[in-house]
């Protein structure tokens, strides 16, 4: 590790992710939800004529559909009132859209995004960096030299701009339509910002691509759209961040991303996630993927105070194969409700699916998935395996797993385990001079170890860090 | 989702059956409270996934499948020494108290729509009682379903120390005009240290639609064993369930099913661990064949108080057709921390190399394939300790395979 990115291990990590910023921003709606909104949001951003259409389309579809609320053992959604919230926050920023040098980013911006050690990680490991902050894209950079292979990395609102043709070719239409659900729908009608990333046939982009989105104010949505178009042979791994400070009314995440693997590319998307303790993460994340293609999702779920998130994965064309990873940590008040979806639409494909979750101090985890192999999915492999790690008995951990098999040639296998700490473990551990907690601790992040060792080092150095913080029970 | 209340029920049809069979008032009170909770309660929940319910019940035509007071059947009772083994109606007078005091006790009659019409219906069932320190081997109950629709409501009191097992056979006899349909609740109240083993193997043509709620509720140091075979119906709906509130209780759920046709099979195992040092196995293996398709959902719920579980679930499925379908859902429910549970699920085909092997030896590949198929059963067929009920399962299973 070079000394330059040890600043992320030794920085503290609390203040980092705890302080917050008065609220200075230039422009926002007033709060909830209504078409004079949207209209106002789409006008702001100087929207074409298809994009409101399209955002006044989804308004429609969420009035119309009901809140989740029969699901077994699903987060309590009862606090969340759109109209509630402030779906909208454009910062102070001179320039309109993003800066993509540095310094031209106002004090308090680049203080908070300084803090979170997001432009030196960029110097180091990074090929692009974007920063949200609210509602809006306020840094952007890519490197010239993937720039000149024709990758494009932007914030979505200039793609709409710049790269039309594409953005309006797959932008909720295909992946993540709004009817999927109601909150993929209140994203279709009010999202703003976030990343688009298009990659060119047979380009490799080596560096991951990172995007980090910081929400400040309190009581406010954010809504940001992240749309990955992967062509033929190329690779990529985009990686996203996201943190907010604590306040006393509850947030709204509401994201969408919408990645297209082409044949034979592959996509990895990370995302270390650690929202206030009063945010609700309701998200929708969705790939399709052609033929030999591949996508992985690795995601760590910290924050929030209820998480409803299933990345889900479309094997569309022969040979197509997916990986998820992911790892929950729910603390006091929290419920962290994820896992993974995915569906074999043709044969000869593979998926697999690593899930982990630590539960502590009355929180509740649940692994919900779906494996779906549908007819005609010849020589399909699925291999589901959770495991979770609980600590004491106010806590909960819920594995509730679907699998629909309709074509008998397939290999379908799941597994969950559930457990304590080992009291051998820590005796043992105790025993070569470690106190109780750091025995805990090292068991924990051995427990975690398969996810870490999938992110580059500074993400697996903060999500130790975060993991450490949550034990210590000193964050939020 | 609640269903249409058939024109056939009234309170006069429920009173007819009561006094019919000279039942006591709180008897006649329970049905009359169960068909009133008709108008209010659900159907039983089924999966549901974006898009699809796993089980459709709602298009079950109970105006057209209840004909309540044209049930008929015959039931063939072996009892064992020490035992109480009778029909409900020949053992209100000597035990009467005992009956009131656990009838609809672990199965709440009004739990869902269809357990609800199976009490204010039911005139068939047994009454199974087992005093204090008696061991009793090999009871029998061997029913035929003689009319368009049957409901039976089956008592298992034990008391203390006391052991039984419980072989219950279920087959359609004359046949009668069009669909059909058959409810059987069985109920499980046990004592202290006492061991019970319910077998059931339903073999039902396949004109029937089928549902069984099974559902014990054990005591310290007790043990309810359950053994569901799923051969015959056009559509079963299975609920086996333990309640485990006594310390140091234990159950097991074994299931086997094979479905063929079009059969649609909704077969639930579930376990509450609601005490100290409770332990639980549910194993169950299923083959699939022509358009067949089985729906499983397997729940470990381990309370908060249930300190020191072990919980264990295993659920294969073997599919020999594209045709078929195969849908699981096992869940686990964790409260306590100091809990060791696991649950695994498989789905696969008869393996290509064993197939192989065996025809390459000559064996003709139907043959290999039935041996593999029966072999396939032999992790379950294991875990039955009654030889009989064993027999019987593989000699459904090798019928099929023919």
């Amino acid at each position: 590790m070079s000394s330059d990115q040890d600043h992320l291990k030794e920085t503290d990590t609390e203040a980092r992710f705890e302080f917050k910023k008065e609220q200075n921003s230039s422009f926002q709606t007033e709060k909830g939800l209504t078409e004079e909104t949207v209209r106002v949001i789409s006008e702001d951003k100087d929207e074409p004529e298809w994009m409101l259409q399209r955002r006044l389309r989804a308004l429609k579809q969420f009035q119309e559909m009901p809140m989740p609320t029969d699901w077994p053992g699903q987060p309590d959604l009862s606090e969340v009132d759109v109209n509630e919230i402030v779906p909208y926050i454009r910062p102070d920023v001179e320039t309109r859209g993003s800066v993509d040098d540095w310094t031209d980013l106002p004090d308090d911006i680049k203080d908070t995004f300084d803090k979170l050690g997001i432009p030196e990680a960029e110097k180091n490991a990074l090929s692009g960096v974007g920063a949200q902050y609210e509602s809006e894209v306020v840094y952007q950079n890519m490197q010239e030299r993937w720039q000149e292979k024709g990758v494009v990395f932007m914030n979505m609102d200039q793609a709409v701009q710049e790269h039309e043709d594409i953005v309006k070719e797959y932008f909720m239409t295909k992946c993540v339509p709004p009817s999927d659900n109601k909150f993929a729908a209140l994203h279709g009608a009010i999202w703003s910002g976030g990343s688009f990333v298009y990659v060119p046939e047979d380009t490799t982009v080596d560096m991951p691509v990172q995007a980090y989105f910081r929400m400040n104010s309190e009581g406010m949505g954010q809504f940001e759209h992240t749309l990955i178009v992967a062509e033929e042979g190329s690779e990529v791994h985009y990686i996203e961040g996201c943190s907010a400070p604590k306040y006393s009314a509850f947030n709204l995440h509401s994201g969408g991303v919408e990645v297209f693997v082409g044949e034979d590319a592959h996509v990895q998307y990370s995302t270390v996630q650690n929202w206030s303790k009063n945010t609700y993460n309701l998200n929708t994340k969705r790939a399709i993927v052609e033929k030999n293609g591949r996508m992985e999702w690795i995601s760590g779920s910290m924050g929030s105070k209820a998480t409803m998130l299933y990345p889900a994965t479309i094997l569309k064309g022969r040979g197509a194969s997916d990986n998820h990873i992911t790892i929950a940590f729910a603390g006091e008040g929290q419920n962290i409700d994820t896992g993974a979806k995915v569906y074999h639409n043709a044969p000869d494909t593979k998926s697999t699916i690593e899930s982990k979750s630590i539960s502590k101090d009355g929180g509740r985890t649940n692994y919900r998935g779906l494996v779906h192999i549908s007819e005609g999915a010849e020589n399909s492999s699925t291999a589901v395996e959770c495991d979770a790690l609980m600590f004491d008995n106010e806590s909960t951990s819920d594995t509730m797993p679907y699998m629909e098999i309709n074509e008998s040639t397939v290999d379908v296998a799941h597994e969950a385990t559930v457990g304590k700490i080992g009291d051998e473990d820590i005796f043992y551990l105790q025993s070569r001079g470690l106190d109780d907690d750091d025995a805990k601790q090292m068991i924990v992040s051995g427990f975690i170890e398969p996810i870490t060792e999938e992110l580059p080092i500074e993400y697996a150095v903060e999500l130790n860090r975060l993991v450490e913080l949550e034990m210590e029970g000193s964050l939020g | 989702m609640s269903a249409q209340l058939p024109a056939s029920l009234s309170e006069e049809t429920v009173r007819e059956i009561s006094e019919g069979r000279d039942e006591p008032e709180w008897l006649l009170e329970t049905r009359l409270n169960a068909l009133e909770a008709l108008e209010t309660v659900d159907l039983p929940d089924v999966i549901q996934t974006p898009g699809r319910r796993w089980t459709n019940l709602e298009a079950l035509d109970f105006e057209d499948l209840v004909d309540p007071l044209n049930q008929s059947d015959e039931t063939e009772r072996v009892t064992d020494e020490g035992v109480h083994v009778l029909p409900f109606t020949e053992a209100f007078d000597e035990f009467g108290d005992v009956l009131e005091e656990n009838f609809g006790q672990t199965v709440a009659p009004e739990s869902n729509y269809l357990t609800a019409l199976s009490t204010a219906l039911f005139t068939t069932g047994t009454f199974i009682y087992v005093p204090e320190g008696v061991d009793a081997k090999d009871v029998k109950v061997r029913a035929e379903m003689n009319s368009k629709s049957l409901f039976s409501h089956t008592l298992v009191v034990t008391e203390d120390s006391s052991s039984v097992t419980i072989l219950e056979r279920i087959e359609s006899g004359g046949s009668t005009e069009g669909d059909r349909y058959f409810s059987n609740l069985v109920e499980i109240a046990t004592g202290e240290n006492s061991y019970v083993q319910y077998g059931s193997l339903q073999n039902l043509d396949d004109d029937t639609y089928h549902y069984t709620l099974k559902r014990g509720d054990a005591d310290v140091y007790g043990t309810i064993n359950w053994i569901e075979g799923n051969m015959g119906s056009r559509l079963t709906r299975s609920d086996v369930e333990t309640e485990l509130n006594g310390d140091s209780s234990e159950t097991q759920i074994v299931g086997a099913f094979f479905g063929h046709e079009d059969q649609h099979l909704d077969l639930n195992a579930r376990v509450w661990h609601q005490a100290e040092n409770t332990t639980a196995d549910l194993v169950t293996r299923g083959v699939l064949d022509d358009e067949a398709r089985s729906v499983y959902e397997g729940v470990q719920d381990v309370g908060r108080d249930a300190w020191n579980t072990s919980s264990y679930q295993r659920e294969n499925t073997l599919m020999l057709s594209d045709e078929s379908e195969a849908d699981a859902s096992p869940k686990l429910i964790i409260h306590n921390h100091d809990t060791e549970a696991s649950h695994s699920a498989t789905v696969g085909q008869v393996d290509k190399e064993d197939l192989f092997y065996m025809t390459s030896r000559s064996v003709p590949e139907r043959t290999a394939r039935n041996m593999l198929v029966e072999g396939f059963f032999v992790p379950v067929l294991d875990e039955i300790a009654v030889d009989e009920f064993r027999e019987d399962l593989e000699e459904l299973i090798s019928a099929r395979l023919r």
